[in-house]
């Protein structure tokens, strides 16, 4: 199972960014697309929450909820492999709820009820997941079009990293339950479940719940429940498949993270969120990396031992023979090397810790590839093309996908 | 412009609101820290999965639990566990342990509760509210401060939107007199006040716009000031700002002791002077955007690891906020 990068950019259906938030997973999302789209391949990026101006350079200007091709002037400067195409997408989650409504309700005054009801305007947007989990149902609604070889999703950020998969069982559970179906029609309940065995807990709790929240509430939740029965079956069959196609063999799971500690932190506990709930994680990709000039570690001596003070002599005369006499060479000297040891030592320290999540995951990881820490933002396509470059370093694009 | 209207201690509540990553479990334990220094009697109260502020005052510390723990001389933390805080409630609404114990058992309940939405954030604010009211034998309250890290996830706005949802929602009965109880200390400006916190990057400073604006516009809640945390300090002294173009007018063959060649030392220079100008940027931006003063947190190199740093950031977080004009 276990891949290098560009073997998943370049064979699977869909790949599944996860990681906290404050990474740059939706510039690390858009990248692996654009390199995917360069290599040939037909590629959707569906974002979340993407900064403006990134929002801007990929074309989307409002939340349309279908993807949108990038301009066809922008691609051309792309150098895009035979065949290659990229769109974009930003998610509105609260109208893909919708559209699954739309999808599943036998008639339109079914529909009507469950839009209007206020308990569904609340579980749309309120159920802990639908935010996530209306992302995997667009991925795989898109996945059924047939028109992207590939789609790169960008989750939402999370702590609950599986919440976009417990979200459907959550809600078939909620609509199974005995309670709702003895709220909803309790003889038919009773008839068929058997009245004795459970009614007394179940009207127990069912008086203390109206004694402290009112009757309207519990009105609106049957109202709620009766017309999304029948659609419960739709759901769940749909929840199965979405499910099928992220836990299968054509989808990977990327993980985000960043080098602070916080990220490591987070990146840890996903890690073992995503192992204990049987998601095979892909690798992990490093953004943000503190990284030195010339590749590769900074020099041992940096930050400087006891040679200290011959360093500073060194380069305060380097400063005054090019600065001329009134410049501060001493000074100078000191905050230049300072600072660049303070450099050094946070390159070093990046490293190691990432390293350290590296190995601490074990061989379980395809790949861990890192990116720079850059001087600016990422907002536009030459920036994410630079974050291609250093994910995918060697590689010639072009000769690839013709 | 204005400046805050009180001093950040002097609230009952304090909810410190900001996306996974910005760092504002450090913000809470800071602000814990330096209240209890001031002889304030401080409650910190965990919202997440994770417990983050105990392990901020000392990495091997276990967890708190809804049951709470002196973490700090003058600190105590708790993490309100939504079903644990709604059998407390239950418990005092119906007055018999043994009732709620029976219907947290039942199955179906607790298939209702799993998949209704809103009563996690209305029952976690309704403990801070219960903590809020809690008075000693002498009549003075328990806890001068309250410290919320709010849940990550939606900008922590929908959770303060419950109680108004849940009056708006629940027409009669003690739900709804407790919701409105909720509701009011919320937006009691005296008593309540959000702090956003945000990092000093492109899209937090659109995010922390829009938080601010929905604040005014649809909470009423009071927001005086928003912290930034991580900004990178300047890496050269203001006079010498420009040290990495001289770094890189040195000739490369010049003969340094024990260093990289200039190139290397200039590009590493650049490379700061850039990032720190970049965070300059955005923390103007987000004080122009917000209309907020903007209070403005150092970069800790190897994270939060103890009292020394939480005492760090405390004394940059209660520092008179910085105005940022356009």
């Amino acid at each position: 199972m276990s891949a290098p990068l560009l073997e998943l950019v370049r064979s699977r259906h869909v790949l599944v960014c996860v990681g906290a938030g404050g990474v740059g997973k939706t510039t690390v999302a858009a990248a692996l697309a654009l390199e995917a789209a360069r290599r040939g391949r037909r590629t959707v990026v569906i974002t979340i929450d993407p900064a403006r101006r990134l929002a801007d350079a990929l074309g989307l200007d409002d939340l349309g909820n279908e993807p949108r091709p990038l301009p066809g002037e922008v691609l051309a400067s792309l150098e895009m492999g035979a065949g290659g195409e990229l769109s974009a997408m930003m998610l509105d989650m609260k109208r893909t709820f919708d559209d699954l409504v739309e999808r599943f309700a036998p008639d339109p005054q079914t529909r009507q009820r469950i839009l209007s009801n206020p308990i569904y305007q609340h579980v749309s947007d309120a159920l802990a997941g639908s935010a996530e989990y209306s992302a995997m149902e667009k991925v795989y609604e898109l996945s059924q079009r047939e028109t992207f070889d590939l789609i790169v999703v960008d989750t939402p950020p999370s702590q609950h990293a599986l919440d976009f998969l417990d979200a459907p069982q959550r809600l078939i559970a909620f609509l199974d339950s005995r309670l709702v179906q003895l709220l909803v029609h309790p003889a038919f309940a009773a008839g068929r479940l058997g009245f004795r065995v459970f009614q007394r807990p179940a009207h127990g709790a069912l008086k203390i719940v109206e004694r402290v929240s009112g009757v309207a509430f519990l009105e609106d939740i049957s109202e709620f429940v009766l017309a999304f029965e029948g659609m419960s079956e739709g759901f769940r069959e749909r929840a199965r498949q979405v499910r099928a196609l992220l836990l299968g063999p054509r989808s990977g799971f990327v993980l985000v993270s960043g080098p602070g500690s916080r990220a490591i932190g987070d990146a840890r506990r996903f890690l073992g969120r995503l192992e204990s709930g049987g998601i095979p994680v892909a690798g992990v990709i490093f953004n943000r990396m503190r990284t030195w000039p010339e590749g590769g570690d900074p020099p041992a001596q940096v930050p400087l031992g006891g040679q200290g003070e011959a360093a500073v002599r060194s380069l305060a005369a380097a400063f005054a023979a090019s600065e001329g006499e009134s410049f501060p060479a001493e000074r100078a000297a000191r905050a230049a090397i300072e600072a660049v040891a303070g450099y050094a030592s946070a390159v070093r320290r990046d490293r190691e810790v990432t390293e350290a999540l590296v190995a601490e995951a074990g061989g379980t990881l395809g790949f861990a590839a890192r990116v720079p820490e850059l001087a600016l933002d990422v907002h536009d396509l030459e920036g994410l093309s630079r974050i291609a470059t250093h994910l995918f370093p060697g590689e010639d694009a072009r000769g690839d996908g013709t | 412009m204005s400046a805050p209207e009180r001093p950040l201690l002097e609230r009952r509540l304090v909810i410190v609101t900001g996306k996974g990553g910005t760092g504002k479990s450090s913000v809470v334990a800071a602000l814990a820290l330096a209240a209890a220094q001031r002889g304030r009697r401080v409650c910190v109260v965990e919202t997440g999965l994770d417990e983050q502020v105990p392990r901020l005052f000392d990495p091997a510390a276990p967890p708190v639990g809804y049951a709470g723990r002196v973490i700090h001389d003058g600190v105590t933390a708790l993490r309100i566990e939504p079903y644990a805080a709604l059998a407390e409630y239950l418990g005092l609404q119906i007055g018999g342990r043994r009732v709620v114990e029976l219907v947290f058992r039942n199955k179906a309940f607790r298939q209702l509760m799993d998949a209704a939405p809103g009563w996690r954030e209305l029952i976690t604010l309704g403990k801070v509210w219960h903590l809020e009211q809690q008075h000693e034998e002498g009549g003075a309250a328990r806890y001068d401060l309250i410290l919320v890290d709010a849940p990550a996830t939606g900008h922590g706005l929908t959770f303060l939107d419950v109680p108004r949802v849940a009056v708006a929602a629940v027409r009669m009965g003690p739900l709804r007199r407790h919701a409105g109880w909720v509701e009011e200390m919320i937006r009691d400006g005296r008593r309540t006040l959000l702090l956003p916190v945000a990092l000093a990057e492109e899209l937090p400073v659109r995010e922390t716009a829009e938080l601010v604006e929905r604040v005014r516009r649809e909470l009423d809640v009071s927001v005086d000031r928003v912290v930034v945390n991580a900004v990178a300090p300047a890496p050269f002294p203001s006079d010498l700002a420009d040290l990495d173009a001289r770094l890189g007018r040195l000739p490369d063959d010049a003969p340094l002791a024990g260093l990289p060649r200039p190139a290397t030392l200039a590009a590493c220079a650049a490379h700061l002077r850039q990032r720190h100008e970049l965070n300059a940027h955005h923390l103007r931006a987000i004080g122009r955007a917000t209309g907020l003063p903007v209070v403005p947190l150092p970069y800790l190199p190897s994270g939060v690891a103890g009292p020394d740093d939480l005492a760090r950031l405390a004394e940059a977080l209660l520092a008179e906020p910085r105005e940022c004009g356009p």
